[in-house]
């Protein structure tokens, strides 16, 4: 290895590192489990954005029913331990399967339909799941939901608030790590060509069936993941969970971080799933300024969502970029950020 | 099953279907005009319901302005829609305007929960009566209102297209955008007239439904799968493919009731959906287009 490229090894690798150590002494810090139980969600929302903005921004795949996979994912976990009795890695290890399988089977509609059309058939993809976990009564418990045992493997509960917030949040930074290993190399660059223009891609010899299917299984996979830590975290599991609202949730947090980039959604992730909990993050937050938060974070959504659409596309991701490049004038020329906004715009319109 | 039970379910499959095509009507001519599936026309849907409601019950207008009121309202958010948040995304990116019409959707339904409160609302009939009986079956007189307003809807827009000059320029401007444009269209505001039709039409459905279902803000979505998977079902071409779309789904789902289960009556509308989607995109009545790949 180069020394450059050592340093650059060293560089990611020290980054990586210092926001696991960060992350990992949170629950050492505070005793307030609530505080532990809603940064472990964060983590969770973290993981299923992370491979929806493999598939939305990279492969340029919309999905409306991505909650479906999560979904899958709990279902799967709890009714293999709670019932057929399996052991929590065994059956976490079937649950993220049958999403991958879930979403192989997503991935066929991708393959014959573009833009709306597409988006239609997530939609309605995700809501025959949502149906099933309702009328499946006797393996989903109907819309009563089921109890999710605690998660325990050699002995060791994981579901306690701290052994379930660094279990989570290690899944969380390992798919980020494993996604920007995808997205950096071949199969990134073979995604980014393919949502430029599909006819371009198959003229440079691009694979578009393998890597639609590709990234509508990793992402599934990701997503089928976070459902199994969310059903041990929460420790019930519901229809109510996994339907539209979660899933065009989703999306908004993969829009909001912005496309082509993995930080920019998993920050936006974090910050919306404890927005509706600012309460308990900023202790002398009045009271009604918290209740008038969560009232009206709905609204701040969408309006959200069609400010950035409109007026900065490349989302928290091109603010990130911009005062990076700022605060590294001596790097190069302050203008990298912009140019690399420039780029994904003028990207997204192709 | 007998004749009565079976004409009973063909009933209530025209009156859902009535409704699915005035929805599928609205994402069609939406669709024309701007290459645009509008997520957010489920919102106009609810929005007919709350805002006739709504003015009946607190502003005490009589049913009949109420009623022309909450469209016009619906048909102005949807203008107002069209004009702050389609409008300035100029490149017409479909991954962006989906995006955007799903942000509209979350806001719309957010922003009237804040209005009419989280509550179901309803209305009177539009007139009161017996229902009729036809042949063992019984017919409410609100169905024959929802036919009637949908009959009445479709044959006035395609005296529209085919007659006027207004509806000439839309029917250009769904051809070729550019070329409307060249001969003098004023594309923009043919856009945005489509968006308020768009909205008229979805409100006219919620509202003429209201007083037998009753209606809540978060009502809208799962309502725009059903008109979206009937304007499919036809082709997403004209209305009269986006009518035959939503009678055929509504009979579907009726029929469903009555020969499977109700269980499966709202997945009907999904499976017919994605069936078509996969095996036929272009809809019953629709051409089948070249592939591009």
């Amino acid at each position: 290895m180069t020394p450059a490229g050592l340093r650059a090894f060293g560089s990611r690798w020290g980054w990586v590192l210092a926001v696991a150590v960060a992350v990992s002494t949170v629950p050492f810090l505070t005793s307030n489990t609530f505080l532990v139980k809603i940064l472990t969600l964060a983590a969770v929302n973290v993981i299923v954005v992370g491979g929806l903005a493999l598939l939305f921004g990279y492969a340029g795949q919309v999905s409306l029913g991505h909650a479906a996979f999560v979904g899958i994912g709990a279902y799967a976990a709890t009714y293999l331990t709670s019932v057929a009795g399996w052991p929590w890695p065994a059956a976490a290890a079937a649950a993220v399967a049958l999403s991958v399988a879930g979403g192989l089977l997503l991935a066929l509609p991708s393959l014959r339909l573009r833009g709306h059309y597409l988006a239609m058939a997530t939609l309605g993809f995700g809501e025959i799941v949502h149906l099933g976990f309702v009328e499946a009564e006797p393996l989903t418990g109907g819309v009563d939901g089921m109890r999710v045992p605690p998660a325990v493997v050699a002995g060791l509960d994981l579901s306690t608030p701290a052994a379930s917030y660094l279990l989570t949040w290690g899944c969380a930074l390992l798919a980020m790590v494993v996604l920007r290993n995808v997205v950096t190399r071949r199969p990134g660059r073979a995604m980014l060509a393919m949502h430029g223009s599909e006819e371009g891609a198959v003229a440079c010899g691009i694979d578009l069936t393998g890597w639609k299917v590709a990234a509508f299984g990793v992402s599934a996979a990701l997503a089928g993941l976070a459902g199994v830590l969310y059903a041990q975290r929460t420790g019930f599991v519901s229809p109510s969970q996994f339907g539209l609202t979660a899933s065009i949730l989703f999306v908004a947090m993969a829009v909001l971080g912005g496309a082509r980039s993995l930080l920019g959604p998993a920050v936006a992730a974090v910050l919306l799933t404890l927005l509706p909990y600012i309460d308990a993050l900023v202790p002398g937050l009045p009271r009604a300024a918290a209740e008038f938060v969560q009232a009206w974070v709905e609204v701040l959504v969408g309006f959200v969502i069609i400010a950035v659409m409109l007026f900065a596309p490349s989302g928290l991701a091109g603010l990130m970029r911009g005062a990076a490049a700022r605060l590294r004038p001596a790097s190069g020329p302050a203008d990298t950020g912009a140019e690399e906004d420039a780029a994904a715009g003028g990207g997204e319109a192709a | 099953m007998g004749f009565p039970e079976l004409l009973q379910f063909t009933f209530a499959g025209l009156k859902n279907g009535a409704v699915y095509a005035l929805l599928a009507l609205g994402f069609t001519i939406v669709y024309a005009s701007t290459g645009v599936i509008n997520f957010a026309q489920g919102e106009f849907y609810m929005l007919g319901g709350m805002l006739a409601a709504f003015l009946f019950a607190a502003y005490g207008l009589p049913l009949p302005f109420a009623a022309v009121g909450a469209v016009a309202v619906a048909a102005g958010v949807g203008v107002v829609f069209e004009l702050l948040a389609i409008r300035p995304r100029k490149d017409g990116d479909p991954l962006a305007l989906i995006i955007i019409t799903v942000g509209g959707s979350i806001l719309i339904k957010a922003l009237s929960r804040h209005v009419f409160g989280p509550d179901e609302v309803s209305m009177p009939v539009f007139t009161r009566g017996a229902s009729l009986e036809v042949a063992g079956a019984r017919l409410e007189l609100q169905t024959l209102w929802i036919w009637g307003l949908t009959a009445t809807t479709v044959a006035a827009l395609t005296f529209l297209y085919r007659r006027t000059a207004f509806g000439r320029a839309m029917r250009a401007c769904a051809v070729n955008r550019r070329a409307a444009r060249i001969v003098g269209v004023d594309t923009r505001t043919m856009v945005m007239a489509s968006f308020g039709l768009a909205a008229a039409l979805g409100a006219l459905g919620g509202l003429a439904v209201t007083p037998l279902t009753q209606m809540r803000f978060d009502a809208g979505s799962s309502v725009a799968l059903k008109g979206f998977a009937a304007a499919i079902l036809g082709g997403l071409g004209s209305p009269v493919a986006a009518v035959v779309g939503g009678v055929v789904l509504g009979l579907l789902e009726s029929m469903s009731i009555a020969f499977l289960s109700s269980t499966y009556k709202d997945a009907v509308a999904l499976v017919v959906l994605l069936a078509v989607l996969f095996m036929r995109p272009q809809g019953l009545l629709g051409r089948a287009r070249r592939e591009k790949l």
